[in-house]
């Protein structure tokens, strides 16, 4: 059985652990016993929420496969994938996962005895890295397997990001000099150092890009000493990431400003602060616990007289969200712990009211007025009114 | 108000104005009704007077059609039937509702008397000519031949052209129409379709047939029984509304109640009188003559039936084709995989005895995995090829899960393969929700009863695609054990940079785990053929299917083998390089011990291959 590690590891800490399962795997062949392995159960069911360490960890739940005639396949493909992405982690060559797609293609173009593992669908090749990466307890980007950098687009007049390179050189950007041009970070962030040249007060991550562009252009952070993210709908890892980064090395406020509806809460703002149950493993460094929930709120909608409407019963994606917020006030551990009772209500106030409200409604507050939006954050900051 | 005078018009006036309603409702559809009614009249004629049928049938297009877009069409029958009285000709061709068969309570294919009449009238109206008959009874020296036309304001036939000709059968009907039309071969509505299915659901008829520009087909006969037509019998006093229980007294004026009960209806015996006294009816009554009957009376006597258990209605009344035929008379549309038959006992449904029975065919020369399995309606023996989403045969086969039989089929609709699933219905009262019989009233409890056949039937059949299935997966576990096995100890031995002995010796270790899981699958499909062979068995003591066709599972069997072969020949080849092996003395005495049955296992497997081999040459030898 694999020994269960976690955190973020090198390179030639996961090639070992790679190689000890594959030895273990190897010895058990050549006794005639059927190899195992192991790998986290990545789901709700296994996952932990403790509000003192803020994000999900896994449970003991463990998914086993044994080697028969009906894993063998899944065997040799993970193995032969590991392979290639051993060899990898041996040279320092990164790639997506449709890259690896590719080359595991290539793979088989020049070993036509290989033919059998050629991976049809990207699906196909993409399941066994996940599962590689679970059963090794490795990050994707651990494994040099990279996704692309979408979403975290970053803007502020005080912060400056020191970042180690691969050759151990270092680079400094001050985002005060990028111009209207935002810093993007990168899948990895953890090999970036941040530092504040000027007191920042806090960072305000926002769930539309557009919006976050918005309020930078007509001066957010030139007037308020901030960090001011766009979120690009679902976090990705890299928006986890450096959300974390900046939580555990400016020890600042952080507050996330988005839609007031089901998917917002639990898809976007719940991943954010507490991770996900699909990436148990990896929740430790990809998630920011000390994110409140700025708005929009129930109450925002009576106190500025916003405009709500109705969830739209034909809209399949809408009632999906409104059963899976149901779900998760019975199921999930986090909107089920007493610390996030709030998320919790406005959760409940949704399910009840069947109506939501968007981020941009606060335009409407003072049509004439392009900085009322701001006003209204800052207001909301001062006066404690997020949860 | 003007004043509008109210007027009668004879029942051939109406059909002639109304031929969509028998099935002439384009010219497709008129050949094809055309063909159907004088192939229906032939069959009926000849198990009536218990004459094994032989039908030569020739549709041509012999020219342009006066309506658009028609044709002129041919079509030709002939027969070896009894022949027709000279003095019926005129009534059987060209008067409406003239029928011996009309309300009888048999299980006749014509019923009304409408059809041939109805393709008459269309001859006519299209092409100015009714149809041209030649017949011949036995009595008779010489043939007669006439033209006969419908005098549709009168509804009688009309004879023109009457002579006398001399004609080489001893016995029989030659018919020949010349209308408007289009010929349609295939599909639904195709004529090969209709003369398929005529020739699945009558075992004992010979088809010689020419369609078009096609080459002659003969189809001879797979039994040389004709079918018992059942007589009439009395009728089923569930199966009577109150109108026609009291009609049917009329009939009987002067008798009493008992004897009226007794004498008048199928399985009324003196304990179900004594039933119906339980159940309400009073004993006074049963002495009482009909006549002195008022209609309360019928009433409570009518009640009291309805409400007593009585023996289902006589299956003499039902004809049905038989499990064997079907089974012979199916391998005659094409080469058939496997099939299942099954004849249900007749049951009542709506009042009326029913017969159903169902045969379910895969094909190895027709329809693809892709394609809705290819339904045959029947009713008492005719083919129905038009309405059939309505029909309650096609909403039975829907209702069925044949997932669960191995079939492929999307929710509540027809499954998929390359079968025939044939159903028919056989009643002397069959229920159609047209005048042009093309579509079985779906009641609920017809409905039921033909779900019930095909759910029987695809019992029988799942045994066969489970086989199949097992057979399958046994081949896909060989072939990945022999893909990916060797794949996933060399990645490991890569990856490990491990010498060349350790990824022999793994390799042996993998035979061994994987060899076990082959070993199951076999088991598995082992029983799931013993299952099939039993069935077969019991197909064979039926007379279903010939022993021969029984065993051909063994062929199977040496595929099957044949398949295991490299797996366990692999094995072998690990054992002898073992042996080989200097180095490991130890490991070889152990693998030795725990493997001592397995070359024992093989060589008993390899001589029953043989044996099969040499029985396989020798039939092969007998057949040249």
């Amino acid at each position: 059985m694999a020994v269960r590690k976690r955190g973020s590891r090198g390179g030639d800490d996961i090639t070992k652990h790679a190689k000890e399962i594959c030895e273990k795997m190897l010895a058990d062949l050549e006794k005639a016993r059927r190899p195992v392995l192991e790998a986290t159960k990545c789901s709700l069911d296994n996952s932990n929420y403790n509000p003192k360490v803020g994000f999900f960890t896994p449970g003991g739940k463990m998914v086993r496969t044994e080697l028969n005639v009906s894993s063998v396949q899944k065997m040799s493909r993970a193995v032969f994938m590991l392979e290639i992405l051993l060899r990898n982690i041996k040279s320092g060559a990164v790639n997506t996962k449709r890259e690896l797609y590719y080359i595991s293609k290539g793979e088989v173009k020049h070993n036509p005895k290989l033919k059998a593992l050629d991976f049809q669908e990207q699906n196909e090749s993409d399941s066994t890295i996940d599962f590689i990466t679970d059963m090794l307890e490795a990050y994707r980007e651990e494994m040099n397997c990279f996704a692309n950098d979408r979403g975290g687009q970053t803007y502020s007049q005080q912060l400056v990001v020191t970042e180690t390179m691969s050759d151990g050189s270092k680079a400094v950007i001050d985002l005060s000099q990028l111009g209207t041009s935002p810093f993007q970070p990168k899948n990895r962030p953890q090999s970036l150092k941040l530092k504040a040249k000027k007191p920042i007060k806090f960072a305000l991550i926002v769930e539309s890009e557009g919006t976050a562009n918005t309020l930078v252009t007509n001066g957010f952070t030139r007037r308020n000493p901030c960090i001011l993210i766009g979120a690009q709908g679902v976090p990705s890892n890299a928006v986890r990431g450096w959300c974390q980064l900046i939580q555990n090395q400016l020890k600042i406020p952080m507050y996330f400003f988005g839609d007031l509806d089901a998917y917002t809460l639990q898809n976007i703002f719940r991943t954010l602060k507490a991770g996900s149950a699909a990436s148990l493993i990896r929740n430790s460094d990809f998630s920011a616990p000390n994110v409140r929930f700025l708005g929009v709120l129930p109450e925002d909608i009576t106190k500025y007289d916003l405009h709500d409407y109705a969830v739209k019963e034909a809209d399949a994606s809408e009632q999906r969200s409104l059963k899976k917020a149901k779900d998760a006030l019975e199921n999930d551990p986090f909107f089920r712990d007493k610390k996030n009772k709030q998320l919790a209500n406005v959760l409940k106030w949704l399910l009840k009211s069947k109506r939501r409200c968007e981020q941009q409604s606060l335009w409407m507050v003072d049509s004439k007025d392009p900085t009322m939006p701001e006003k209204i954050i800052l207001e909301k900051i001062k006066s404690g009114s997020y949860v | 108000m003007a004043k509008n005078s109210i007027t009668t018009s004879s029942t051939a006036e109406y059909f002639a104005k109304n031929l969509q309603q028998v099935g002439f409702s384009s010219p497709t559809k008129a050949v094809l009704t055309t063909l159907k009614e004088s192939v229906d009249n032939s069959l009926d004629a000849c198990e009536s007077a218990k004459i094994l049928p032989e039908l030569k049938i020739e549709i041509q297009k012999i020219g342009r059609g006066t309506a658009k877009n028609s044709d002129l069409v041919s079509v030709k029958v002939q027969d070896n039937g009894p022949g027709i009285d000279p003095d019926d000709l005129a009534k059987v061709f060209g008067e409406y509702l003239a029928s011996s068969k009309f309300g009888r309570g048999q299980c006749s294919r014509g019923q009304q008397g409408i059809g041939i009449s109805a393709a008459t009238t269309w001859a006519q109206l299209t092409n100015a000519t009714g149809v041209e008959v030649v017949s011949k009874t036995k009595k008779m020296r010489k043939a007669i031949k006439a033209r006969i036309d419908v005098d549709i304001k009168k509804n009688r036939g009309l004879i023109k052209k009457k002579e006398t000709i001399d004609w080489a059968p001893e016995h029989g009907t030659a018919i020949s129409f010349k209308m408007d039309g289009r010929v349609q071969l295939n599909g639904d509505g195709g004529l090969i379709t209709y003369l398929e299915g005529t020739t699945l659901v009558n075992p004992h008829v010979s088809i010689k047939y020419k369609l078009l520009d096609n080459d002659w087909v003969d189809v001879e006969r797979v039994s040389k029984d004709v079918p018992l037509v059942p007589p009439p019998v009395n009728p089923h006093p569930h199966t009577m509304k109150l109108g026609e229980f009291m009609t049917h007294a009329h009939i009987f004026g002067k008798v009493n109640l008992r004897k009226w009960l007794k004498t008048g209806f199928s399985r009324v015996s003196d304990a179900a009188i004594q039933s119906f006294v339980k159940a309400g009816l009073n004993k006074g009554l049963l002495n009482k003559m009909l006549s002195t009957l008022s209609e309360e009376d019928f009433k409570k006597v009518y009640r009291s039936i309805q409400d007593s258990e009585l023996m289902s209605p006589s299956t003499k009344s039902v004809l049905t084709v038989g499990e064997e035929s079907l089974a012979k008379s199916i391998r005659r549309i094409g080469e058939v995989d496997f099939f299942s038959v099954v004849t249900r006992r007749p049951r009542i449904c709506d009042h009326k005895p029913v017969v159903i029975e169902v045969a379910l065919a895969r094909f190895l020369d027709r329809g693809s995995e892709e394609s809705a399995v290819q339904i045959l309606r029947f009713a008492n023996r005719v083919p129905l090829q038009f309405d059939k989403a309505a029909c309650a045969v096609t909403k039975a086969v829907e209702s069925v899960n044949w997932r669960s039989y191995g079939l492929a089929q999307s929710k509540t609709s027809v499954p998929q393969g390359p079968y025939i699933f044939a159903v028919s219905v056989v009643s002397p009262f069959i229920k159609f929700k047209n005048a042009s019989k093309e579509t079985i009233d779906a009641s609920d409890e017809l409905v039921e009863e033909i779900r019930r056949a095909l759910m029987q039937a695809g019992q029988k059949l799942g045994r066969h695609i489970r086989a199949e299935a097992r057979a399958e997966d046994l081949e896909r576990k060989i072939r990945h054990v022999e893909q990916f096995g060797p794949m996933l100890v060399e990645g490991l031995v890569r990856i490990l940079n491990a010498p060349a002995a350790r990824r022999k010796k793994a390799e042996e270790g993998l035979v061994k785990i994987l060899g076990r899981d082959t070993n199951t699958a076999e088991e598995k499909m082992k029983d799931a053929e013993v299952k099939l062979k039993k069935l077969k068995a019991r197909q064979v003591a039926k007379g279903l299917i010939e022993e021969e066709e029984a065993s051909g599972e063994v062929d199977d069997d040496t595929e099957i083998e044949t398949a295991l072969k490299p797996a366990k020949a692999k094995s072998k080849a690990a054992k002898k390089a073992k042996s080989s092996s200097p180095k490991k003395k130890k490991a070889k005495v152990k693998t030795k011990t725990k493997t001592k049955k397995k070359p024992v296992k093989s060589s008993s497997k390899k001589k029953a291959q043989k044996k099969k081999v040499a029985k396989k040459k020798t039939k092969a030898r007998g057949k040249k």
